[in-house]
């Protein structure tokens, strides 16, 4: 579905991903680990169209979407639930969860908020308040209904459990599992790997930019370098 | 007590004048982060041209309106295409020269083709109105009632569609809107175009109402970015209390104590409210 090879970005002068490749199939949940500056979100970020690729090219469904404009990126199917929730804080949380069907012209934009709001039932509860005011784990969830919104084919999440209590950790782990049950594709980018490993069905180890190793969820996790570096075992 | 409600009904008008022009100041900052220093000169070129239609021309002054808005409408999205966009990622100092070489442009244009009079937009407005001892002139009535019009379909349109919405997305966080699908590119556009089209109302209340002449653009924005500032960078109610408190204020000035000082005082209550409230009257602490 999501095919990127030999990619590579750069921010001015320095090359911080250096050539990679990895693939997403239909209806996979792929995670990318690593170590903090490894990588992983400019590779994201390359995805969404945030940053321009300067080599490489990135696919989906077929299509080239390389250094395409990012909303024309979300119009092919895919949205990013990006690093630090990014939500717009001085909307409410029910204008948030609107924007995130900013792309769509059907008419069922306000059964989705309902569907949105029976998911995340806290999110009802703070519909008409600024979504700035919410708690961590609130604006998680509500950048995850947002981006559930789109109705996209792939979802890109980077780092949803950065910050959270262990309590609301679990629960953003439980919602992951929730959307790959509604069929979405899923590509994961966690520090929390153990949470990240468990999820997946492939995963890709980053390291100063490059792709060091990719296997199963359950390979990488049994994976000697894996476990010391960052199970804590 | 008549005199007051006297003055603060002069207050609202002109405060009017600097409610539109403020907003069209914020939305612009709001999504570029650029004071647009020129918009005062390009308002006022909306007024000559309606001045020119009417007089030059034998237009109805609706029809001479209408068509320096369309005009103000593409002058917007040249401004963007033009002269920020070229430097929207590089050094904000750019943008600010860009800015302040776009005013003497517009004001240079001005001059050649309208002239150094000052001029006034004749309309036939001629009734006053009497409330109680409270006079209303109907020219005045209707650049209050416009204005309110004006602001009221602008607040519309930025919380009830969805390029408004899109618009407040880009101001909240540009990236984050990029991921909803929203269009970084024509979102500027839609901006520019409908802040020249309320600064090219404002140009005609102003020729209408007083008179317009070289620099009193410059001095306009200069009062449309102290109404920001006032109300609360960003903010759209912060830009109508600060409009309103700053036109009332100069009235009050004006008509109580000296208009010559009216500036000094209006900008010494600026000042004031700011040492209170630093983020601005409606402005997020
Ligand atoms: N906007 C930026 N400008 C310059 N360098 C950046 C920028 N964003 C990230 N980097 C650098 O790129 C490298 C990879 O960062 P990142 O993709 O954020 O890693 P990760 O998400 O794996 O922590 C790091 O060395 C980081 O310092
Ligand atoms: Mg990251």
């Amino acid at each position: 579905m999501l095919n990127v090879s030999n990619l590579r970005v750069s921010y001015g002068a320095i090359e911080v991903i250096h050539g990679i490749d990895l693939q997403v199939n239909q209806g996979e949940c792929v995670a990318l680990i690593g170590a903090n500056g490894a990588g992983k979100s400019s590779t994201l970020k390359a995805i969404c169209g945030l940053v321009p690729a300067t080599a490489g090219t990135i696919e989906f469904e077929g299509q080239d979407i390389t250094n395409q404009s990012g909303h024309s990126i979300v119009k092919a199917g895919i949205t990013m639930c990006p690093e630090g929730r990014q939500v717009f804080p001085q909307m409410t949380t029910l204008q948030n969860l609107k924007m995130g069907a900013y792309p769509r012209k059907d008419a069922e934009q306000a059964a989705d908020v309902e569907e949105m709001m029976d998911m995340f039932p806290i999110l009802r509860d703070r519909a008409g308040q600024a979504a700035g005011t919410l708690s961590g784990g609130e604006q998680e969830m509500l950048a995850i209904g947002r981006a559930l919104m789109a109705r996209p084919k792939l979802c890109i999440f980077d780092e949803p459990s950065l910050g959270l209590a262990p309590k609301i950790v679990a629960e953003v782990g439980e919602t992951i599992a929730r959307v790959k049950e509604m069929g979405k594709t899923i590509l994961l980018v966690e520090q929390n790997s153990a949470m990240a490993l468990r999820l997946a069905d492939r995963a890709y180890l980053f390291e100063a930019g490059e792709i060091v190793l990719s296997g199963t969820g359950a390979e990488l996790q049994s994976h000697p370098d894996v476990a010391k570096a960052y199970l804590g075992h | 007590m008549v005199e007051v409600l006297q003055q603060i009904i002069n207050g609202i008008a002109i405060g009017g004048v600097y409610v539109l022009i403020a907003l069209g100041l914020t939305t612009v900052f709001g999504i570029l982060g650029i004071a647009h220093f020129a918009h005062g000169s390009v308002s006022m070129f909306g007024g000559y041209l309606t001045f020119f239609f009417v007089t030059s021309w034998g237009f109805p002054l609706l029809l001479a309106i209408l068509i320096a808005l369309l005009v103000g409408l593409m002058l917007g999205v040249l401004i963007e295409l033009l002269a920020y966009r070229p430097v929207r990622d590089a050094n904000h100092i750019n943008a600010f020269i860009v800015a302040l070489g776009l005013t003497m442009m517009v004001e240079g244009i001005n001059l050649e083709l309208f002239g150094h009079e000052q001029v006034v937009i004749p309309t036939d407005f001629s009734r006053v109105f009497n409330f109680g001892g409270v006079t209303i002139p109907e020219l005045r009535l209707y650049v209050i009632l416009a204005a309110a019009l004006l602001i009221a379909a602008m607040t519309v349109f930025v919380e009830r569609t969805k390029t408004g919405q899109a618009i407040r997305a880009v101001a909240e966080n540009r990236d984050a809107a990029i991921l909803m699908g929203v269009n970084v590119k024509t979102i500027p556009l839609v901006v520019f175009a409908i802040s020249t089209a309320l600064g090219v109302c404002a140009g005609v209340m102003v020729g209408s109402l007083f008179a317009i002449a070289p620099g009193i653009g410059e001095g306009l924005v200069v009062k449309g970015f102290a109404v920001l500032i006032l109300g609360g960078l960003g903010s759209i109610p912060g830009a109508v209390v600060g409009g309103l408190v700053l036109g009332i204020t100069e009235a009050l000035a004006a008509g109580f104590i000296s208009s010559a000082y009216k500036d000094v005082i209006a900008f010494v209550v600026m000042i004031s409210v700011l040492l209170f409230r630093p983020q601005g009257l409606m402005g997020k602490a």
